[in-house]
């Protein structure tokens, strides 16, 4: 079946809070089986409209259809083939991972058989299964997101939606965390989520670039990537700080930003050769050793340019 | 409504509520340390408390009924008067808070196995010492009628005393004459306010609210899941302090318990909605908090428990009106003092009945708006 896991209608989704606007209108088209990433500066709109497709939210107008059901007249048809992971932790601390996946479970109505099978099997996945009378309080960062995540699949939802899942979770449970994320991709779910982080955005099939409340990008992470103009360079440096103050006091003609990523400081070019140049002019004369080298752009960096250069579309009306 | 999820509700909170050793010492330890705590205080050092005898009968019967009453070591008797009139000089003066008239005949008639009405006349401008005063002497009078009626056996007419109190001074007493009962009420409301208040506002905090709110559960659901379970403690914890309390003091009861009953569990329900309206408006459990002090303290202080609602001003004694408590207060007092049927009562219950209605609507509503505002 092609049916759409989220499809647009003529009506983008908008959501203020009071006199700020959170989405200021946003249509979405997900294909089934796809990982399609929200990325975007904090506050811009990313967990209110994944609050608003999980039906946490009502919008103040618009719809979707999630799998050819309305986001705002189906909500029940829709909650029963979604999963929403909120950013919080969200199980009750002083249940145990058993009691919390089950009372989910039971909640969405799951019959007693598959709970058993269906939790033995994700709490193996996880990793779950040793502390599994272990109340949630007392788990680690990494262990909580895995228990949201196999409370979440209980009721075998079709489309996933993530908000920030393994924000604040170390890094070698994030890459787990990605890996389940690719075997549910494989079983054929559709996920969206909203990540901070742009190696998790460069896993994704598809990448919404959401700024002040609207999609002003959006593609592959290769697209994306080649949205950017010029070329990338890099100074690698002892000192980028110094490096990054000495190259903007330069203001040389032709480069568009300039941000620290680690020891290196990135520039982004128009003409990499005439900018090559001036960079080395400028920190010759200041003294300070470096490396320069053009590379290929990075997600990180495309989004450290996109963020700076978004197109600024028609103010939302308030 | 699905029963099996509300189940699956009530489950979990008594779950919950089994793993917080604190929130179970708030709903079982707290109530019982601050009715005997302050059961005292609003019962202490009430002895020897100033008598004035009035015997106009001069026989055995009224002089065994005056020797009771010194003896009880509640009553000290400063006066044997000789005519009615005297009585109010004495009490404006202070010198006696109550006195007893025990009209000409008195004797004659419980000789001959008929009710002799006595009269106890209370100074109610001590509303505090007079309430407690006239309990104590209603019991005395209630001890020798139970002598009176072992001693003739259950041949002929049971003979009795029936002691008629008259407040003076204060008329207003009637409002304050169930401290105890009315404590009770208010620990329960304290409690239960305390506890309902955290229902929700700890399920926000936690995110669990949010979690729930995706899965088909309905509001109306999700509030019965959160209201069954206090409403079972609560019934059990008002009959318990109810119990304890009344047997601990001695308070006396005369009237309707079945009235009572429904009063209490109107009263319950309003406290339980209130908390939850309170949770469910409530971004966190400070602001709970506060909430409940702010819902509390004019509930002790405009209700009539310890200022009559007569003697305030038209504006207060009318916002009284809109304190459930106050209607509790009312139904304790009626229900201990003298006998009422549900007719007599039919004010305050309606109002308890008006009040839990209204905040369990305005519960539902907020659950709904909450969805969408979270």
């Amino acid at each position: 079946m092609d049916q759409l896991a989220i499809a647009s209608t003529d009506r983008p989704l908008v959501k203020h809070f009071r006199a700020v606007v959170a989405v200021a209108g946003i249509s979405l088209e997900v294909s089934p089986g796809t990982v399609f990433g929200l990325v975007g500066p904090d506050g811009a709109g990313k967990s209110t409209l994944i609050r608003m497709l999980a039906t946490v939210l009502a919008p103040d107008s618009g719809d979707a259809l999630i799998f050819g059901n309305s986001l705002v007249r189906d909500t029940e048809e829709v909650s029963a083939r979604m999963g929403y992971m909120p950013q919080r932790f969200s199980m009750y601390p002083d249940l145990t991972i058993t009691e919390n996946v089950n009372f989910f479970a039971r909640l969405r109505g799951v019959k007693k058989a598959e709970r058993k099978e269906r939790s033995a099997k994700l709490l193996e996945q996880m990793g779950l299964t040793p502390f599994a009378k272990r109340f949630a309080a007392r788990l680690s960062g990494g262990m909580k997101q895995k228990l949201m995540l196999a409370s979440v699949l209980m009721h075998e939802p079709d489309l996933l939606l993530l908000d920030e899942p393994t924000t604040g979770v170390d890094p070698v449970s994030r890459r787990e965390f990605w890996e389940v994320i690719a075997r549910l991709r494989a079983d054929g779910k559709t996920i969206v989520v909203a990540t901070p982080y742009m190696d998790e955005a460069e896993r994704c099939d598809q990448l919404a670039f959401i700024d002040a409340g609207r999609i002003t990008r959006q593609g592959t992470p290769a697209e994306i990537k080649a949205m950017v103009e010029g070329t990338l360079l890099s100074v690698l440096t002892t000192d980028p700080h110094e490096t990054a103050t000495v190259l903007r006091d330069a203001r040389i003609a032709g480069v568009s930003s300039g941000h620290i990523f680690g020891d290196e400081v990135r520039i982004l070019a128009k003409d990499s050769a005439l900018a090559g140049e001036r960079v080395r002019e400028a920190l010759h004369q200041a003294g300070i050793p470096y490396e320069l080298n053009a590379i290929n752009m990075d997600m990180e960096s495309a989004f450290a340019v996109l963020a700076e250069t978004a197109p600024v579309q028609e103010a939302a009306d308030a | 409504m699905s029963w099996v999820r509300v189940r699956l509700l009530i489950w979990k909170e008594f779950l919950q509520l089994a793993r917080d050793p604190i929130l179970l010492r708030m709903l079982i330890i707290m109530p019982i340390a601050q009715l005997l705590l302050l059961g005292y205080v609003v019962s202490a050092d009430i002895k020897d408390i100033s008598m004035a005898v009035v015997d106009l009968d001069h026989s055995p019967v009224s002089r065994t009924l005056t020797q009771s009453f010194s003896a009880s070591g509640f009553f000290e008797i400063k006066e044997q008067l000789a005519t009615e009139s005297d009585i109010q000089p004495l009490l404006d003066d202070g010198k006696a808070l109550i006195a007893v008239v025990i009209a000409k005949g008195t004797g004659a008639e419980v000789d001959a196995g008929r009710v002799a009405p006595i009269a106890i006349v209370v100074d109610g401008s001590n509303a505090q010492v007079s309430t407690v005063a006239s309990s104590y002497a209603a019991q005395i009078v209630q001890a020798y009628n139970a002598q009176l009626a072992s001693s003739y056996g259950s041949v002929g007419g049971v003979p009795q005393i029936d002691a008629k109190v008259r407040v003076v001074a204060n008329p207003t007493l009637a409002t304050v004459n169930a401290m105890i009962p009315g404590l009770v009420s208010l620990i329960m409301m304290l409690s239960l306010m305390v506890v309902m208040s955290m229902a929700v506002v700890r399920e926000r905090e936690s995110g669990t609210l949010e979690q729930m709110f995706v899965t088909p559960i309905l509001p109306g659901e999700y509030l019965a899941g959160k209201v069954v379970p206090y409403a079972l403690i609560a019934t059990a914890q008002a009959l318990f302090i109810g119990v304890l309390g009344s047997w601990w003091f001695g308070v006396p009861f005369v009237g309707n318990a079945l009235v009572l009953m429904v009063g209490l569990l109107l009263f319950l329900l309003v406290c339980i909605g209130l908390g939850l309206l309170i949770s469910l408006i409530s971004s966190n459990r400070q602001q709970a908090q506060q909430a409940v002090v702010f819902t509390l303290i004019p509930s002790i202080v405009l209700s009539g428990w310890v200022f009559p609602i007569d003697s305030m001003p038209p504006t207060l004694s009318w916002v009284s009106q809109l304190l459930p408590l106050t209607h509790m207060i009312e139904i304790l007092r009626s229900t201990f003092m003298k006998a009422t049927d549900f007719i007599d009562m039919a004010v305050p219950l309606l109002a308890l009945t008006t009040f839990a209605v209204i905040f369990f609507t305005s519960a539902i509503f907020a659950t709904h708006r909450r969805l969408r505002e979270m």
